[in-house]
């Protein structure tokens, strides 16, 4: 990592925001801009914790070290201005909102780019509708369906991809986006945002998940193991295959 | 004689029945008679059991608007009123109420020339006497009906008469804009549409008020009779101001294979209580019945519906839904009654809230009655929350919390408006709704 890191964390401790349980008890971990990363665990290792941490979930709250996004620190920025600043999060669930269509939440969201005095073009928000749902083969009828409501996990997670492709984040972050789904949904996430990454090889992407198959689609630069709040392990994609094999187990204990 | 008052007493009706034709002194006297026997309704009533009558209406202070010679002009009347009348869509007809006295009517030529009448109530009584006669305050709302049913029909001052003859189709809604100045008074109005065999019609009940530095009390009696295959829509938009107490009580009937459907939209007023009753008199007859309120502050709204299943294979829907900020408070109570002998009714009552703020309190009390062994009816309530989740998935894609909270509400709120094929008053309601969103 030549140039500054996308993200860099330093000695981050974190715990429930109105609990006195610390789950992230000091990690350190750099990003390099357009690497993927995957951060894998068992339940219950922080892995989450950290991905909605970096989003700015108000149930967590940092009470010790530092994150920088971009050279500047992101922990006192709130949700939406880190979005706006490129940050965005794939959801493990997402969210319905009944009555609102993809359509309709993706322009508000591309609106609020845009800030308060500038209107967004609506024609070219349609053609890029349309054609991020083309590149990720997508019916554009899905447009027009409710945000999430009555999606199955599949679908739930494509309408994460869209809204990804639409809001074109500098560092995504994904979290455990291969749970609940099958083999063949898994494939079509996963291509998506391979065809992301292609398009945009400086976009940075972090992956979070328990199991090494969605690893089988999304190529990895580094893998990093997390027990118990700590980073225990990092290491190029061998790593991931390490764990395939021989399991969680023997990090749990060198734990301890 | 709970609720007599130093103003709200027999004086007033009389003072307001002499010259009337006799038929209509005896039904006001009557109503009035009715409304001193009937005790005040209290909390202890399951439907009053929310809304505290003894400190939401102060009715000792509250003086009767009278009637009184009103003319109307752009120039002359209330800017929020004007403005609210020009935002309108197309129309078949205009009737413009100020404070409970018609000031102004008018009516497609091609329509009036086929029979449909539309005109002020007060009017109606020496034009239309055999039509109020038969109606008015008789088989719908009698004054036995309940204490403030009798109080309407005894001190009404004015209000809307709409009769639209067999066959007759209105392409464009009749559309009525009432307007209340003053505080401290009591305006009594009423609605009596017929709708005759085989005609349709849509009608759209607007009242607004400013903001008012103490209370008035709105009362609304609106009669809706659709006859054998009639198709009828009433809308009710209470856009009123704070102040107010807004009661608007609503009895509709619906005939053979007929079509009565209804939207009630609370946004405005202190308090506001609305009574529903859609009769289903005739097979095959369908309501939908939709409601929709949206409150902030110290508002309160009070919903009691009741689906009344009379006639077999008669179907009847009930979407409402609330949204509530700050310390505003609604109760939705709703009865799905099915008589016996009316075999193969469907039934169906939603009503869905969502609490925008930890104060804001939403209860819902649905209810079946069925006495036949042969229906379709199902009931659900629910009560949801604007939750941190909801508000992080949102602001995660770069919406500020402000643009997150409108899009919920709206969606939310949507659901009922794309129920409505009034094209018009979607757009009307979608802007209200934006306006209150933004404080």
């Amino acid at each position: 990592m030549s140039d500054t890191p996308i993200l860099s964390i330093r000695n981050l401790h974190a715990k429930v925001a109105d609990e006195d349980i610390e789950i992230l008890h000091g990690v350190d971990l750099e990003l390099g801009k357009g690497e993927i990363h995957a951060i894998m665990g068992p339940n219950g290792s922080g892995k989450s914790t950290l991905a909605k941490l970096l989003a700015g979930h108000p149930g967590y709250e940092a009470t010790d070290g530092t994150v920088h996004y971009k050279g500047e620190e992101l922990l006192d920025q709130e949700p939406d201005e880190r979005s706006l600043a490129g940050i965005f999060l794939a959801f493990q669930y997402p969210v319905e909102i009944p009555g609102v269509s993809i359509a309709n939440f993706l322009r508000t969201a591309l609106q609020a780019r845009e800030g308060k005095d500038a209107e967004l073009d609506l024609f070219e928000f349609q053609d890029a509708l349309l054609d991020r749902m083309e590149l990720l083969g997508m019916d554009p009828s899905f447009a027009e369906r409710p945000v999430n409501d009555g999606f199955s996990g599949g679908e739930k997670k494509r309408n994460e991809i869209l809204q990804m492709a639409m809001l074109r984040p500098e560092l995504a972050l994904m979290d455990e986006t291969d749970s609940g789904l099958d083999i063949d949904a898994l494939q079509v996430v996963a291509d998506g945002v391979n065809k992301l990454h292609e398009e945009n090889p400086d976009m940075t992407v972090l992956i979070i998940t328990h199991y090494q198959r969605l690893l089988n689609y999304l190529k990895p630069h580094h893998v990093h193991v997390m027990v118990k709040g700590k980073i225990v392990r990092s290491g190029g994609p061998e790593v991931a295959e390490e764990l395939e094999s021989r399991g969680y187990e023997e990090f749990k204990t060198a734990q301890v | 004689m709970e609720g007599v008052t130093e103003h709200l007493n027999s004086d007033a009706v009389q003072a307001l029945a002499s010259g009337e034709p006799q038929w209509l002194q005896n039904r006001r006297m009557d109503a009035w008679a009715s409304y001193e026997r009937t005790p005040m309704p209290t909390t202890r009533l399951e439907e009053w059991r929310y809304t505290n009558l003894d400190r939401k209406l102060k009715l000792a202070t509250l003086e009767p608007l009278g009637w009184s010679e009103r003319s109307f002009s752009k120039e002359s009347a209330p800017a929020r009123l004007v403005a609210e009348m020009e935002a309108d869509h197309e129309s078949a007809g205009h009737l413009v109420e100020l404070d409970g006295s018609v000031a102004h009517v008018d009516l497609d030529p091609a329509l009036a020339s086929k029979g449909v009448v539309f005109m002020s109530l007060r009017t109606a009584v020496s034009e239309h006497p055999e039509l109020l006669e038969e109606y008015l305050a008789t088989r719908a709302l009698p004054a036995e009906r309940g204490k403030f049913q009798a109080l309407n029909a005894a001190l009404w001052t004015d209000g809307i008469l709409l009769y639209v003859p067999r066959g007759v189709q209105l392409e464009h809604p009749i559309r009525v804009s009432r307007w209340l100045s003053e505080s401290g008074k009591a305006l009594f109005s009423r609605t009596l549409i017929v709708a005759e065999e085989g005609s349709q019609v849509s009608y759209v009940d607007e009242i607004l008020s400013d903001d008012l530095d103490a209370q008035s009390l709105v009362s609304s009696a609106v009669e809706v009779f659709a006859k054998d295959n009639a198709q009828v829509q009433y809308v009710s938009l209470q856009r009123l101001g704070r102040g107010p107490f807004h009661l608007s009580q609503q009895r509709t009937i619906a005939g053979k294979d007929s079509t009565l459907d209804t939207l009630n939209v609370n946004m405005g007023a202190t308090t506001a209580r609305v009574d529903l009753n859609a009769q289903l008199v005739g097979s095959g007859a369908n309501s939908d019945m939709l409601g929709l309120c949206f409150g902030e502050g110290d508002q309160h709204f009070d919903h009691n519906t009741s689906q009344d299943h009379v006639a077999p294979h008669a179907y009847s829907d009930l979407l409402y839904k609330g949204a509530l900020d700050g310390k505003a408070r609604s109760v939705f109570r709703g009865i799905i009654k099915v008589h016996k002998g009316a075999q193969q009714t469907d039934a169906y009552q939603t009503n869905r809230n969502l609490l925008l703020s930890e104060t804001a309190r939403a209860d819902s009390l649905p209810n079946l009655e069925i006495e036949a062994d042969d229906v379709r009816c199902s009931h659900g309530a629910t009560v949801g929350q604007l939750d941190q989740d909801h508000l992080f998935y949102l602001m995660s894609r770069g919406m500020s919390r402000e643009v997150a909270e409108r899009l919920v509400v709206i969606g939310f709120l949507g659901e009922v408006l794309s129920k409505l094929p009034l094209g018009g008053v979607v757009a009307k309601l979608s802007r209200a709704i934006e306006e209150k969103l933004h404080g």
